[in-house]
């Protein structure tokens, strides 16, 4: 075995193997820094290329970009409130206030160091855990993925905003706008325009929600400017600043190692959860959603700690975890190497030069990464009413891009309205999105269960894993109306 | 009317409308459905229900516990009017530009648009910039996804004969 790893070694440490990692990783940095470009579409850009490649080179350069994109997501999360992609949102909440006190680049550097290390811990479940991991997800059938899926979502809902019942509101919200489009017998739902017959996508959503409003915001109330974000060169994280992050870190890379190894669980999900579990136990909790570094270190460990492990499923079962392993198996074939239990036999060369690319590549991040950080934050200096057109100038042409569909543009500016208009109520954005990405997979699941159970509704509390999941809500839900009370009680007393 | 009550009044309205009107009117049940499988509205109306009650429960709080004032909204000092104004000057906005999209093509709406904005936050500093922004970078990119992802933008029946 070791002879084996020595060689695969030797095979991944050549320079045009390093060269396309960081190619790959400069790429999807860039591509997630860009607001409606996503790293679906770098990791499907770059598919055609692989065919003239070998097999390991051409996953690497797949899997650096997917690294890149997904933390490149916090770099326009952090710097102009627009995650670059859905897992980057919880990064936002804290990220862009902090730019706002002019610690644009120590949230940028925790965000760096957190995926960096959540990568790493990643890659390393991957190398260690990938056959145990797969086995235990594979027998998580409807009712058990149903209740996960509630439990992440009454999660979300309970640490975004103020109110448990404004995160219910706006979750609602976000199931109910999944639900456009066909459904699994083939009944177009609120298929008011053709358009809507094929669904809304996720991009001009997530876009629309979380960046235009800064611009209607911006347009309608002309809030007094703020002051320049700082430059990056004075706002290096500290160590006692690492170090009080280090425990919401290291539980946010085992949070997205364990979800990520669940196919159709992916780093949005994992983010959100680990940053409710991260303000739910930390001592700065009521800081979180105002600038704290700990909520960025949560959310962007977990996020980066889901990529390697979304490669779990796909290496041991042949099963992609997410729309981008999805396309990863599509490159194995191209290549003519079948990803499953098989592959540990017949190609045991070529998995262990992926599982040592893997880790070069989780240092490479950090290097890609610092040297990206000093070119995006000059968009810290840019004035606000430049900036922010300029926000939705790059959001019409790359939502347009994908699906070169004007009906995508429209949903974009009609998703920022909607912002707008949740923001004026006080309804939080995060548990809506989450609900929405999260909501055909919900409904999925829940009518599955039902089917398989004969229209059985007591088949979502039939197995322990269910019963786990059931006590976690009830949890989760105690603690949050007992922290509400809490603070109203506190408020009362002070107005007194 | 105080804001939570006014909060919770459109969130039952929204949800019950959705229950009620949209959800019988345009979720279609099939003929047949196999098995035990749950028909196609059962989950829309299951959320829409739940989100009336979410409502009401809300209307129930803000009626029966007054909570502190919500710190007020960060303003340049305008009156509601006037911000009203330029709220539904930007939705015009928006509807033209969605509009001027197939009479003057992708490039000169998202020009005007782009112009629009900047204008209607209230800069007029930075002219050389604005003049970039307006028009140089609706062209930069246009050039960019089309050359790297082969995007085709729609050309306006207008200009056409421009070539864009």
């Amino acid at each position: 075995m070791l002879n084996e790893i020595l060689s695969a070694l030797v095979a991944v440490a050549t320079l045009q193997n390093l060269l396309i990692m960081v190619a790959g990783i400069w790429g999807g940095v860039i591509v997630g820094a860009i607001p409606g470009m996503t790293g679906t579409m770098a990791v499907t850009l770059a598919l055609p290329f692989t065919f003239y490649m070998d097999p390991v080179p051409s996953i690497l350069l797949l899997v650096a970009l997917y690294k890149g994109s997904t933390y490149g997501g916090s770099v326009s999360a952090i710097l102009i409130k627009t995650p670059g992609t859905a897992s980057a949102a919880c990064t936002a909440l804290d990220g862009y206030p902090l730019a706002q006190q002019g610690k644009a680049g120590k949230a940028l550097n925790m965000a760096l160091y957190s995926s960096v290390t959540g990568d790493f811990i990643s890659n390393l479940s991957l190398i260690f855990f990938a056959a145990p991991l797969a086995v235990l997800a594979l027998r998580i059938g409807p009712p058990e993925f149903f209740m996960l899926m509630l439990f992440a979502l009454t999660t979300v809902a309970g640490v975004s905003g103020s109110s448990l019942l404004m995160g219910l509101v706006s979750a609602a919200l976000g199931l109910l706008l999944a639900t456009v489009g066909e459904d699994m017998y083939g009944s177009f739902r609120f298929a008011f325009t053709p358009d809507m017959q094929a669904g809304l996508s996720i991009a001009p959503v997530l876009i629309g929600l979380f960046a235009l409003p800064e611009l209607i915001k911006l347009v309608v109330m002309r809030a007094a400017k703020k002051e320049e974000a700082a430059t990056l060169g004075a706002q290096h994280v500290t160590r006692a600043e690492f170090m009080g992050s280090l425990k919401s870190i290291l539980k946010g890379s085992v949070i997205g190692s364990v979800l990520g190894a669940i196919p159709g669980i992916g780093p949005s999900s994992a983010a959100f959860f680990s940053y409710g579990e991260a303000q739910r136990s930390s001592k700065n909790g009521a800081n979180f959603g105002k600038g704290e570094l700990e909520g960025i270190a949560a959310s962007e460990s977990a996020n980066n700690g889901a990529c390697g492990a979304t490669m779990i499923p796909l290496l041991a079962l042949g099963v992609p975890g997410d729309v981008i392993t999805g396309v990863m198996l599509g490159a194995f074939m191209i290549q003519g190497l079948t990803p499953g239990p098989l592959l540990f036999q017949t190609n045991i060369h070529e998995v262990y030069m992926l599982l040592i690319g893997m880790l070069v590549s989780s240092v490479l991040l950090f290097f890609a990464g610092k040297a990206t950080m000093r070119m995006f934050a000059k968009v810290s200096h840019i004035p606000q009413t430049l900036l922010t057109p300029l926000v939705l100038l790059l959001c019409i042409f790359g939502i347009y891009s994908i699906a070169s569909s004007p009906f995508d543009v429209a949903v974009l500016l009609v998703m920022g309205v909607v912002g707008f208009g949740m923001f004026l109520l006080n309804i939080p954005a995060a548990p809506f999105l989450i609900a929405f990405i999260l909501g055909p997979m919900l409904e999925e699941n829940l009518r599955r269960a039902l089917a398989i159970s004969r229209g059985e509704p007591a088949v979502l509390l039939s197995s322990p894993i269910t019963w786990v999941f059931a006590a976690l809500i009830v949890f989760v839900l105690f603690i949050t109306v007992r922290r509400e009370i809490l603070k109203s009680k506190t408020e009362r007393r002070v107005a007194q | 009317m105080p804001k939570p009550v006014l909060r919770g009044l459109i969130i039952v309205a929204f949800f019950a409308l959705t229950a009620f009107v949209l959800v019988p009117a345009f979720v279609p049940r099939p003929a047949f459905i196999p098995g035990f499988a749950p028909p196609p509205d059962m989950w829309p109306r299951t959320v829409s229900l739940a989100g009336i009650a979410l409502g009401a429960l809300a209307l129930l709080f803000a009626v029966t516990r007054p909570q502190a004032d919500e710190p007020p909204l960060e303003t340049d000092g305008s009156s509601p009017a006037r911000m009203t104004g330029r709220f539904a000057g930007l939705m015009l906005a928006f509807v033209l530009f969605l509009v001027a999209i197939p009479l003057l093509g992708f490039l000169v709406s998202t020009m005007l648009l782009t112009l629009c904005i900047v204008l209607m936050t209230g800069e007029r500093g930075h002219r050389i910039w604005i003049a970039l922004l307006a028009f140089g970078a609706p062209i930069l990119l246009q050039l960019f996804f089309n050359s790297a992802l082969g995007t085709q933008f729609p050309k306006g029946v207008l200009t056409k004969p421009f070539g864009f």
